[in-house]
């Protein structure tokens, strides 16, 4: 592709970018005008109520599908990349399944402890859930790091993922099975997906955390491109392949931790988007692939979360339920145009 | 000046020795075919070499030092391989495989120079595959793939190249052309070329010199054809007389 094809791509996606995060904060299961949401975003309304709606819950809402949006994609293309497998994404590591599995374990010990049910606490169970999940996530992350420290075959690595995600899966299960009723609702309420967890009060936290990963992928795209040619070879190129992999991991593995722990286990996202790039660019260079998946996944977020605020589903409808229904159409429609 | 020099070097994994006691030298133009059947260990030793695999005794000296004292990006620059893997990505350009022949001389981030993209042109050139520099490398032949990797490794400027069965699934033109090929980098630029192949006859005919290698043998090498005519060759190979008698006909 030329240059300037190239830049006319990004630009596009970047304008239909504002444009998902200008319909965020205006479209919503409560109707308002267009001026006044102008008037709001420029402090120029006393109306308690409309600054609430688009401060507290639309700009936080819409930023948290961003920031995850772009980490979920590009930790998927990480591990498509390091696995050299076009089905690979952040939950073959088993990140989200160990965060389900902190998320279990917290529900059933208030349950056994206190007898009463996590929802009960209020606050602090948003708070506990979140922490949980984190927990899980980079306990599961580290047991994958000291194995792809010790191993060189990355189709073993993928394996012993696997297996690990059905071990937790299932120790979660068992945990379900002993907890009460209430706290399996909530439990399967997180694991849905949601933008909204994040909000104004953890806002800073998510995003510098999420930020910061971000930026690190940046300079991992050298040693992506080598390992497109086979490890024997990258190997030969001067690549270090088990300290490459433990990094690579880590920070695909940091990213999917943190939404995760935010948002839930959010499907589809991570493994649809780097095919976009991929199949738009028409390229394998992820000095370029990079940067674009994370603004594919931008857009994909936005689009699943103002799908689910639509008016009529009451700002209720999982985004889980909406990311592949929505993106399994985009990614089809991409691969067959640009195979023609 | 000899390139590469190997002292009691044995091969093989998990401490079971393929092949033991090899003291070879690699000089400065040098093309070798290394030869042996089938799970004799010709792959083992390129894997050592390439320190994708330790030795289990013996060194393996580069330029008068050992191989391990050299850093991993360093050690890219003196010795380039081609194998049989070939890279499957659906967007990768012939240009990117032989761009990556010069990640070990870019910065962090992989940035080519111009001297870079110079190179990796010439290596095209050389090759005789300029012509593809645009092309997605899945959709290209055989042929055309072997060469695309042999350029990555001319790109790598180093002065060893080893492949591993560089003439397999090429047809008898393409063969002949990738012996001259090799002939031509060992000759005008001086390389040390290693090489391993099943094609007997062409072997003996296009190369002077011969590694040998067979399970319960010990490492032999030698010019080709008098490891034709002392029947090291039959013996390794474990030719039938007839057989024998065709190549020294068909050679002499």
């Amino acid at each position: 592709m030329k240059n300037n094809k190239i830049l006319i791509g990004i630009l596009g996606i970047i304008i239909l970018g504002i444009v998902l995060f200008a319909l965020n904060l205006f479209v919503g299961s409560v109707r308002i005008s267009f001026d006044d949401i102008l008037k709001v975003l420029l402090k120029d309304s006393e109306d308690k109520t409309l600054n609430v709606i688009i401060f507290d819950y639309r700009l936080p809402q819409a930023l948290t599908a961003l920031l995850a949006g772009a980490a979920l994609a590009v930790a998927g293309l990480l591990m498509q990349t390091l696995f050299r497998n076009p089905l690979a994404d952040p939950s073959m590591l088993g990140i989200s399944s160990g965060a389900s599995l902190g998320v279990g374990v917290v529900i059933l010990l208030t349950g056994a402890i206190s007898g009463a049910a996590v929802s009960s606490f209020g606050w602090w169970s948003t708070i506990g859930v979140s922490l949980a999940a984190f927990i899980g996530a980079v306990l599961v992350l580290f047991v994958m790091l000291a194995f792809s420290a010790r191993m060189k075959n990355m189709t073993t690595l993928i394996i012993i993922g696997l297996m690990i995600a059905y071990l937790a899966g299932s120790i979660t299960d068992i945990l379900k099975f002993f907890s009460l009723k209430e706290d399996i609702h909530a439990f399967v309420i997180w694991g849905m997906g949601s933008f909204s967890g994040v909000g104004n009060s953890k806002m800073a936290i998510f995003s510098i955390s999420i930020i910061i990963g971000l930026v690190a992928s940046f300079f991992l795209s050298k040693n992506l491109n080598i390992l497109l040619l086979g490890e024997m070879y990258a190997e030969n190129l001067g690549l270090n392949i088990r300290k490459n992999s433990v990094v690579i991991i880590l920070i695909s593995g940091y990213l999917t931790a943190i939404v995760t722990a935010y948002c839930g286990p959010i499907a589809f996202v991570g493994l649809a988007m780097p095919h976009i790039a991929r199949f738009l660019f028409k390229s394998s260079d992820h000095r370029l692939l990079i940067p674009t998946t994370m603004l594919i996944g931008m857009d994909m977020a936005l689009l699943c979360n103002l799908i689910a605020r639509m008016p009529g589903f009451d700002g209720n409808l999982p985004i889980n339920a909406v990311t592949a229904f929505i993106g399994a159409p985009v990614v089809i429609s991409v691969i067959m145009k640009s195979r023609k | 000046m000899d390139i590469l020099k190997t002292s009691s070097l044995s091969i093989g994994y998990d401490d079971k020795a393929v092949v033991s006691d090899i003291n070879v030298t690699l000089n400065e133009g040098d093309i070798i075919a290394l030869i042996g059947p089938n799970g004799a260990g010709k792959s083992t030793l390129f894997k050592t070499f390439s320190t994708h695999i330790k030795p289990l005794g013996g060194k393996i000296k580069l330029f008068g030092k050992d191989i391990n004292l050299y850093s991993n990006n360093e050690r890219a620059k003196m010795l380039g391989i081609v194998l049989t893997e070939r890279p499957d990505d659906m967007f990768l350009k012939v240009y990117d495989v032989v761009a990556a022949g010069r990640y070990p001389y870019t910065g962090m981030f992989g940035k080519l120079s111009e001297n870079d993209e110079k190179e990796i042109k010439a290596s095209l050139e050389l090759v005789g595959v300029n012509n593809l520099i645009d092309r997605v490398f899945n959709t290209l032949s055989d042929g055309e793939k072997q060469k695309v990797m042999i350029a990555k490794a001319i790109a790598q400027n180093t002065p060893i190249i080893m492949l591993d069965e560089p003439t397999a699934f090429l047809d008898y033109p393409s063969k002949i052309e990738l012996f001259s090929l090799l002939k031509k980098l060992a000759k005008e630029q001086k390389k040390a070329i290693l090489f391993s192949s099943h094609d007997l006859e062409l072997l003996l005919r296009y190369t002077d010199n011969i590694w040998i290698i067979a399970k319960n043998l010990p490492f032999a090498s030698g010019q080709s054809s008098e490891l034709l005519k002392n029947g090291i060759i039959q013996k390794y190979f474990q030719l039938k007389d007839a057989d024998n008698q065709y190549l020294l006909n068909e050679l002499s």
